[in-house]
């Protein structure tokens, strides 16, 4: 681990130069706040309160660290905070329809010899995850459109709405594209195990659209994507009414 | 414009159809399954255990009308008992469908129905992509490609019983990206140069890993903690390493090379270096994004687990070495292919393009 740890870190420095350093910073508050986070819960905090507040420090550290132009920082931060509160919002109802909290019965093994009754809500922990698991991509969505619009739209003197949103969409094409690789790529690093053990267990279609953990986790993959999505109408709004401002 | 509306609306009502379908599919399915019509609660009970965490314990009785079997119509009544918490149980509501388990001529409780929420979100995201100007075409082309592809990996998984694991990931890592980039970039010279930059990137970041954690005699990391305790761990381990970095090196290598092949097209005469080291420029600036990205999902899996056992009265420290040391090294290996594929992408790709006339 450590060995791991130390080529990781001579590695940055080698090719991110001094960058390497700010870089390293900001993964080490982002660390120090989910393990916060972690802590808070399990000391009996509300779980969706805490996980909002750190995902707005979270979000800050992941935006303002990492992006040097001002405005492009702005947009993008106001873009994700709006993000957030859309998963938030459509995670909460898809959650309580699903009841797919928790662990399942593939989990069992593991939890033997331990005491179920943790006085922690699951159901809500449930939400956290499907939260915590979109900060990265909503960030990284968001900076990348705002950014490249930005410069789109920079260069051009007049501009209408639906210009913005068309060029809007030609920014967000690829990085949808690329995002939803990521988002699938990642889906297949975590379900191939399950999917080989929900065999050995029960090999019947119906168990396995049924199943909590399958579910949990398409329809986390899904909220992420839903946001990626969203982030592209929602950033064009705001570069250009940022335009807008600047012009009168 | 009107045809656009139009199109949005049939796919918003063949979604709402599919949902519809399978909130009656009942008669599909081999389990009774029944519609909860009332929940009582029986009895509550207050618990502390060992580790002075309080959770209540009810006991509820559910009343629900068979949905399908023979037993269609008939009413049901069962008991339930669950956790105020819920990690393993459930607590049922009414108006929510229920599968059960017949053994011995006795019913209980199994398990949720939740098809039909699984088709709505499903259905909710592709009505979503046709409300917007995206061009949907290639990117369904790739997702359905992709899955095909990963259900190929998975019947063969299970045909061999696990035995070839790691030969399959490769194979089916090779694909995946190359269906990606073939659909995303066309068949062109940039998808290959993108995707011999991922190939490189992502042997040369997992062979270094392998070695230094051979080197290290695997200190501090355990693999026998992998997902499920799927067996052989190490197989498990590296496959889930490879998935999970695939699609952000993609991210990152098509976005390097698509920059510097636009440089080439502004400033005809640029030299090799030149493009290196802008590359190198470009690469810095994804780095950290991309980190994160893998850095929140690794922890948002391991949420659940962390939280039982740090109820369960273990130390901080016991708790991350238990839960989240796989994941750490998991990312670490991720962070290094990352950082990797900066010089890597950069180099190949400025070799390609600078000798290439335009």
């Amino acid at each position: 681990m450590l060995y791991l740890f130390g080529a990781f870190v001579i590695l940055l420095l080698l090719v991110a130069g001094g960058r390497g350093f700010s870089l390293l910073f900001g993964l080490a508050i982002n660390v120090i706040s989910i393990i916060g986070l972690l802590i808070l819960i399990a000391d009996g905090f509300n779980v969706l309160i805490t996980t909002a507040i750190v995902s707005v420090i979270i979000l800050v550290v992941a935006i303002f660290m990492n992006v040097e132009n001002p405005n492009t920082a702005n947009i993008a931060f106001k873009t994700s905070l709006l993000i957030t509160a859309v998963i938030v919002l459509i995670t909460i109802p898809l959650e309580y329809w699903a009841s797919a909290h928790g662990m399942g019965v593939e989990d069992q093994e593991e939890l033997e010899g331990f005491s179920l009754a943790a006085g922690v809500s699951f159901p809500q922990l449930a939400v956290a995850i499907i939260i915590v698991n979109s900060l990265g991509v909503i960030s990284e969505t968001s900076v990348a459109i705002t950014s490249g619009l930005n410069e789109i739209v920079e260069n051009k003197p007049s501009l209408t709405p639906a210009e913005t949103f068309a060029d809007g969409f030609s920014v967000g094409n690829r990085i949808l594209s690329t995002q939803t690789n990521t988002l699938l790529f990642n889906f297949f690093a975590t379900t191939f195990p399950l999917f080989f053990l929900i065999h050995s267990l029960h090999d019947n279609f119906f168990d396995i659209v049924n199943d909590k953990l399958v579910v949990a986790e398409v329809i986390t993959m899904l909220i992420c994507a839903i946001g990626v999505i969203m982030t592209v109408p929602i950033t064009s709004y705001l570069v250009y009414r940022g335009v807008k401002k600047n012009q009168k | 414009m009107n045809k656009k509306y139009l199109k949005i609306l049939i796919v918003a009502i063949v979604a709402l159809m599919a949902t519809i379908f399978t909130h009656f599919d009942a008669f599909l399915y081999s389990e009774p399954v029944i519609k909860v019509e009332s929940v009582s609660t029986l009895s509550k009970q207050k618990n502390t255990d060992e580790y002075k965490n309080t959770d209540t314990q009810v006991t509820q009785r559910i009343n629900g009308r068979f949905l399908n079997t023979s037993k269609r119509g008939k009413k049901i009544s069962l008991k339930n008992t669950y956790y105020q918490s819920q990690l393993t149980d459930q607590k049922y509501r009414s108006g929510q469908q229920v599968i059960l388990t017949k053994s011995s001529g006795h019913y209980s409780v199994n398990d949720i129905k939740r098809d039909t929420v699984l088709v709505f979100s499903i259905g909710l995201v592709i009505v979503l992509l046709f409300c917007m100007g995206f061009s949907r075409g290639k990117l369904f082309t790739s997702i359905l490609l992709n899955l095909v592809v990963y259900y190929g990996f998975m019947k063969l998984l299970i045909n061999t019983h696990n035995s070839a694991l790691l030969l399959l990931t490769v194979i089916t890592a090779l694909l995946i990206s190359a269906i990606a980039l073939i659909v995303i970039l066309g068949p062109t010279m940039d998808a290959v140069m993108a995707y011999s930059s991922t190939v490189i990137a992502t042997t040369t970041s997992i062979l270094l890993s392998i070695f230094l954690m051979k080197l290290s005699g695997y200190s501090g990391i355990h693999l026998e903690l992998t997902d499920f305790g799927l067996q052989p761990y190490f197989s498990v381990f590296i496959s889930q390493v490879i998935f999970s970095v695939l699609g952000v090196i993609l991210d990152e290598t098509m976005d390097i090379s698509s920059s510097l092949i636009e440089m080439k097209k502004e400033i005809k005469d640029v030299n090799e270096k030149t493009l290196f080291k802008s590359g190198i420029n470009i690469g810095r600036e994804l780095i950290g994004p991309l980190i994160n990205i893998l850095l929140f999902i690794v922890i948002a899996e391991h949420l659940n687990v962390v939280l039982l056992y740090m109820s369960n009265g273990n130390s901080i420290g016991y708790t991350f070495e238990m839960t989240l040391s796989l994941g750490f090294a998991q990312l670490l290996i991720s962070a290094i292919g990352i950082v990797l594929t900066v010089p890597i992408t950069s180099f190949i790709a400025s070799k390609m393009i600078a000798r290439r006339p335009m």
